[in-house]
């Protein structure tokens, strides 16, 4: 394979035909700074009908073209007519890169063209840079649990294909260039042909204390929890302050709390006043979610990675700084 | 009777992994490992399509030969026969030519209706394995399953939990299907089972033994990806740390720096 013949880079835009979804417009502006390092072009790849104002918006972030598809077997989200678009656009423009969402719909089917183009696809990368020595993009994310980050490429195979997480990168448009590029794909895949078809969708139904990723105050507690009993008392705090209860990656693991709680690069990103973390050990796949005007640390061990997070930082046993804490704020109310 | 493949993977402690601060280099001697636990839940799933329908689970794994433990303790709560794909040629493999390799080494048993694997793994968690799998088998994906609802007519209807909701999905088979933990925790094995799973034959798979398996694309040399360079994560400076001598007074010591922040 002569990668030199591969140029530019791809971002998939994710939408429902009213609302792009925000990884989308995040990934455009990060990998336009990508692009002029590269000498690259940027282009947004839209699936199907998207409303104007959206289209606007994505137009807002600096790219220099739009591919647009059209045809048969978009009316509902399938990884084969996805998958096979991409494939037959990829092999017809030969992109360099290709970036998708890691939303459960990127994720399905992006590593899926990546075997139909017998190219490499990396997931959840945080920092992406160009190399101009090897002509690669450099994939860095953290590893074996955060313990190490790691530099990923894909030296040999072209398009290199990855997917990153929802919130990694900031939405934060440049402004629209003057002569965007507009070109129109028909790509139609045989709707009878579509193996997973869609049946019905059930939304859920809104929890408050299930939308933890704008809350004021966040009161997290990780895998030093000892079991779901000792739980209440960090709900209390966490309503002491107004704030949500959220966890690290180990209390999904164990059944104490919901995905939805799930605080880090593989669960829920969240922008907070104040975070205060209990029994977390600061792993760099947790931490990376955390967006924190005030961060505050308690844990037992005083050499755990969390204390270097921390603008405050408590040694001691969780349970017991917790029920000071609500003993002292309930003191302070009455 | 529905033939069903559940990929299963062995992986090291991560938490117990750690990085030589001089060298770089991974400190694997001595970590323990396990079985991926979320490929602990794609099995239970199997094995309850299993009880309902009928059928009979082959459980598969790539790795070092320590891996027939992992694949033990599979027969030991369901599995009825076992592949290990073992050899230093498949060392060092990327999504892209552990698929491959599965994919060829599980067609020597012929095809599968059901492909089962876990959403990822606990060491490399890229998450792919799922999707690259099911189009190397031809097959249909079902990801992030909450529940099967129905299987007949060589169709499969199944309820998946997305961000914001539950979707209902039909699929032909073959299919492969990664699950959600809520309906398909792990079991525990009989006795007898546990028993017979220690003596049970396991297919073992070299890079000779596996039909037109393309040397180019295992191991390292069909990976798309490589990893040039790992690094300690950058960690910023230490916080403030409170030490006053009692719980007592930390804690009034913090609330008083958050109020004078405005925190709370």
């Amino acid at each position: 394979m002569q990668k030199s013949g591969y140029k530019n880079m791809w971002v998939y835009i994710e939408h429902d035909g009213q609302t792009a979804t925000p990884v989308g417009l995040e990934l455009c502006c990060e990998i336009r700074k990508l692009c002029d390092a590269a000498g690259d072009r940027l282009y947004a790849v839209i699936l199907g009908d998207l409303c104007e104002t959206e289209v606007e918006k994505v137009k807002g972030c600096g790219i220099d073209g739009l591919i647009f598809v059209s045809g048969t077997g978009y009316e509902f989200f399938n990884t084969d007519a996805w998958a096979n678009a991409f494939a037959v656009l990829s092999r017809k423009y030969k992109p360099s890169a290709i970036f998708v969402g890691g939303t459960i719909n990127g994720r399905d089917f992006a590593p899926r063209f990546a075997v139909q183009l017998d190219t490499g696809c990396t997931s959840d990368a945080m920092e992406l840079a160009y190399d101009p020595e090897t002509g690669d993009i450099q994939f860095i994310e953290p590893a074996v649990g955060g313990k190490i980050m790691a530099v990923i490429t894909v030296p040999v195979m072209r398009p290199q294909i990855g997917t990153i997480r929802p919130g990694t990168f900031r939405y934060a448009p440049t402004g629209a260039k003057e002569n965007i590029e507009v070109i129109h794909e028909e790509i139609s895949y045989d709707p009878d042909a579509i193996r997973c078809r869609h049946i019905d969708f059930l939304p859920d139904e809104a929890d408050p204390e299930m939308d933890i990723a704008h809350a004021d105050c966040i009161v997290c507690v990780g895998n030093g929890l000892k079991d779901s009993e000792h739980l209440e008392r960090y709900r209390m705090l966490a309503k002491l302050l107004n704030g949500k209860l959220g966890c690290t990656r180990p209390l999904y693991d164990r059944g104490i709390l919901p995905y939805k709680l799930q605080i880090g690069q593989s669960g829920v990103m969240v922008k907070t006043k104040l975070y205060i973390s209990f029994g977390v050990s600061g792993a760099v796949n947790h931490t990376a979610g955390v967006d924190a005007e005030v961060f505050v640390a308690v844990d037992r061990n005083p050499d755990a990675q969390i204390f270097r997070y921390c603008d405050y930082g408590i040694v001691g046993d969780m349970d017991e700084i917790c029920d000071e804490m609500i003993e002292q704020l309930q003191a302070g109310k009455a | 009777m529905l033939k069903i493949l559940v990929c299963v993977k062995q992986v090291p402690d991560v938490d117990l992994v750690k990085m030589d601060p001089e060298t770089g280099n991974l400190i694997r001697t001595g970590v323990p490992t396990l079985t991926n636990p979320l490929d602990l839940n794609a099995l239970e799933a199997a094995v309850q399509v299993k009880e309902r329908y009928g059928g009979v689970i082959t459980l598969i794994t790539m790795g070092p030969p320590t891996a027939e433990s992992t694949l033990r303790e599979g027969l030991a709560v369901g599995g009825d026969n076992a592949i290990l794909i073992t050899g230093r040629p498949f060392g060092g493999a990327d999504t892209l030519s552990t698929s491959y390799t599965i994919v060829k080494a599980a067609e020597m048993k012929g095809s599968f209706d059901l492909i089962f694997c876990g959403k990822e793994s606990l060491d490399g968690a890229t998450g792919q394995m799922a999707s690259q799998l099911a189009e190397r088998f031809d097959a249909a994906l079902i990801s992030c399953c909450f529940s099967i609802d129905k299987i007949s007519g060589g169709k499969i209807r199944a309820t998946r939990t997305l961000e914001t909701g539950r979707e209902i999905v039909e699929a032909t088979l073959p299919c492969l299907i990664t699950v959600e933990k809520d309906n398909f925790y792990g079991r525990l094995p009989s006795l007898k089972a546990y028993l017979a799973s220690k003596t049970a034959e396991i297919t073992m798979y070299s890079e000779n033994d596996i039909d037109g398996l393309d040397h180019e694309k295992i191991g390292v040399p069909g990976s798309g990806t490589i990893v040039p360079r790992i690094y300690p994560p950058e960690l910023p400076e230490p916080g403030q740390i409170i030490r006053t001598g009692s719980s007592r007074s930390d804690v009034g010591t913090l609330l008083a720096l958050l109020t004078e922040k405005g925190s709370i």
